[in-house]
């Protein structure tokens, strides 16, 4: 995408390695992408795939191997002690599980009020008002539920006080791991649009991190579909979803399912399990799986190529872009 | 195919709590033909595991309480002793239960846990029952059988392990095999894979099948009918498309319209039910959905409105203001 909007968030050849010599296994393998001011980028891929562990790497949760992150043009990728703590205050994580994220013993207030206490940003009357106002806009009622313990809330109430608790520093950059994948479908629609009413309200900047390949779609601007530690597909949500371009996207939206009687059943189904991270295949990770991989998918590994602007894809045999 | 394989009737499960009596189940009544898939949705806490558990005859010893009757093939299981059930587990049912990780015993190879039905139940000797484990893992599609017989469940990945559990249960040909969200926790492949195989199985083995999930998108092209539960009662029931697309009651509206769907374009707004499912043990005598219904009148609050017949032969609905009727808007 030649575009004039600044990244607020660029990754380069980004890798994550667990383990060492024999028993390495390369969770992430070279990701790159850029987060765009104000934008949601989908990161949807199956279990192992290594979409959690970039979340991760980007929070320095878990420490990059090698590539560099870089947020609003400053390289936090090596910083250390009072820098990565400045850094860290623009990015924040909800992460999977809503009831575990949050400490059972202790009350909504002063959860919320965490990381404005470690920063002192604001003290006193303002400090108290400001996490009435985060409650209030999550839709949890400061007055009635603001004293009560975490261990009181259901699933969908805990994950809107995560939510409240990770606006309260303002942060640019909100990572989104399956934040919505414990909860039922009434209280997950209930979660999307509190989701995107506090983006546009804040100017928030999101990475969406999930498996559910519909709940990705409705949120994302661009979605990047990951498989065996690499991206092999990144554009727009509704021209990825329409044309898919590499064979696996295609496989992955042919599995999920509609919730409506008359869609037209995929009588083609990915067969197999992805290999195993430890000794992943030459070339085209994908290659193992893949109807149309040839001798040169095993010994050259493809490399992102522009199929129309911002798509991009990384295959030797891309499908043709032909809207369904 | 007249003949009925399942027979619910006014099946009630209570259990006795520390808040009092909890129905987790209330007065439940559907029916099952020969060689048909039923699904049976809902959201946490409906009410649909403990009914699938229920009709398994698999509830606890002590603090339950079970009303009605449940027959499978004739066989009575309210009430019927553990000894009794015995006899219907493997032949008549099996389940296969949500979690592969825990539903295999990670200690003993896989084929000894298929083995162990054979033996006991159809008296098979060892050579024979072995034979008939890899047989059976062949039928599950898991590659070379004859080597993955004698693996550990935590050599396999949850897909191949579900594939293991559906052999199990396939063990002494039951005529209905119950399937507790089978392929929750799968990704979305995998899920493919195993929705496929299970209607595959149902085919040639000429079984019923009750699918239980909370995902409409695992019902909608996999069953011919549907029970949707609300707070453990049936709120509708009929034909899969006359559910989809005739539906009268509003929860099943709310449900369908509240599910994220790959065909909308991004950032569509969903449509939320306010509110959160009822406590169980502090239900109103009225509607349970009526809370959160936008349609909810008085009527709704004080009376429970009964299972009344839609327009469609088999579609029923339990509400005192539904939804108008859309057939003849769309024509399907």
């Amino acid at each position: 995408m030649t575009d004039t909007r600044q990244p607020l968030l660029r990754v380069t050849d980004l890798t994550v390695t667990f383990g060492h010599h024999h028993h390495a296994v390369s969770a992430v393998a070279g990701v790159s992408f850029e987060i765009f001011e104000g934008e949601t980028l989908g990161l949807v891929g199956e279990s192992g795939c290594g979409k959690s562990t970039t979340g991760k790497a980007l929070m320095r949760i878990v420490e990059p191997t090698s590539g560099t992150i870089e947020l609003g043009g400053v390289d936090v990728t090596k910083q250390r002690g009072r820098a990565l703590r400045n850094a860290r205050t623009h990015m924040q994580m909800i992460f999977q599980d809503p009831i575990s994220s949050l400490n059972p013993r202790r009350r909504v207030k002063d959860i919320v009020a965490e990381p404005i206490d470690c920063w002192k940003t604001v003290e006193g009357a303002e400090r108290d008002a400001l996490i009435s106002d985060l409650l209030s806009k999550v839709g949890i009622d400061p007055q009635v539920y603001g004293n009560r313990y975490a261990r009181q809330f259901s699933g969908g109430q805990c994950q809107r006080i995560s939510i409240a608790r990770s606006l309260a520093m303002r942060p640019k950059l909100l990572i989104c791991d399956e934040m919505v994948s414990a909860l039922d479908v009434s209280v997950q629609a209930q979660i999307l649009n509190l989701l995107e009413d506090l983006k546009a309200e804040y100017g928030l900047t999101l990475l969406f991190i999930a498996h559910d390949l519909a709940v990705v779609k409705n949120v994302s601007d661009r979605v990047a579909v990951m498989y065996l530690g690499k991206i092999c597909e990144i554009g727009p949500a509704d021209a990825l979803y329409d044309a898919p371009a590499h064979p696996y996207t295609k496989f992955l939206l042919g599995a999920a399912l509609e919730a409506d009687p008359d869609s037209p059943m995929h009588s083609q189904v990915l067969e197999g399990e992805p290999p195993s991270p430890m000794n992943p295949p030459t070339g085209c990770r994908f290659r193992t799986r893949c109807p149309n991989a040839t001798e040169r998918c095993a010994n050259e590994e493809p490399l992102p190529q522009e199929m129309a602007p911002g798509h991009l894809v990384a295959c030797h045999y891309p499908l043709s872009i032909t809207r369904r | 195919m007249s003949e009925k394989l399942l027979i619910v009737k006014d099946l009630s499960t209570t259990f006795a709590t520390a808040g009092g009596p909890l129905p987790a189940v209330d007065g439940v009544s559907f029916d099952l033909e020969q060689n048909e898939t039923l699904g049976i949705v809902g959201e946490s806490g409906s009410g649909k595991t403990v009914l699938s558990r229920t009709i398994m005859g698999l509830q606890p010893r002590t603090n339950v309480t079970v009303t009605g009757s449940a027959t499978i093939n004739g066989f009575e299981v309210v009430g019927a002793s553990e000894k009794a059930k015995r006899e219907i587990w493997g032949t008549e049912v099996a389940m296969v239960f949500q979690d592969p990780m825990t539903s295999l015993n990670p200690v003993m190879r896989i084929g000894k846990q298929i083995d162990e039905a054979l033996r006991v139940r159809l008296g098979m000797d060892r050579a024979a029952a072995k034979a008939r484990a890899i047989e059976l893992l062949e039928l599950v599609g898991i590659p070379s059988p004859v080597e993955r017989y004698n693996a550990f469940p935590g050599q396999l990945s949850g897909g191949m392990r579900q594939r293991v559990v559906i052999a199990t249960a396939l063990a002494c040909s039951p005529k209905l095999l119950m399937a507790d969200e089978p392929t929750t926790g799968l990704d979305v492949t995998i899920q493919a894979q195993i929705l496929n195989l299970l209607d595959e199985l149902k085919e040639r083995l000429k079984m019923s099948v009750i699918l239980v999930t909370h995902d409409l998108g695992v019902v909608a092209t996999r069953t011919s009918r549907i029970v949707v539960m609300y707070a453990g009662r049936i709120v509708e029931t009929g034909n899969t498309r006359d559910v989809f697309y005739h539906h009268r009651m509003p929860y099943t509206r709310a449900l369908l319209e509240s599910s994220p769907k790959v065909s909308n374009l991004s950032h569509t707004r969903l449509t939320t039910i306010p509110g959160r499912p009822p406590n169980l043990l502090n239900l109103s005598d009225g509607c349970s959905f009526a809370p959160r219904c936008s349609y909810a009148t008085d009527q709704c609050h004080l009376v429970r409105p009964p299972l009344q017949a839609a327009d469609e032969p088999g579609h029923a609905f339990a509400c005192w203001n539904p939804l108008p009727t859309t057939r003849g808007a769309s024509s399907s």
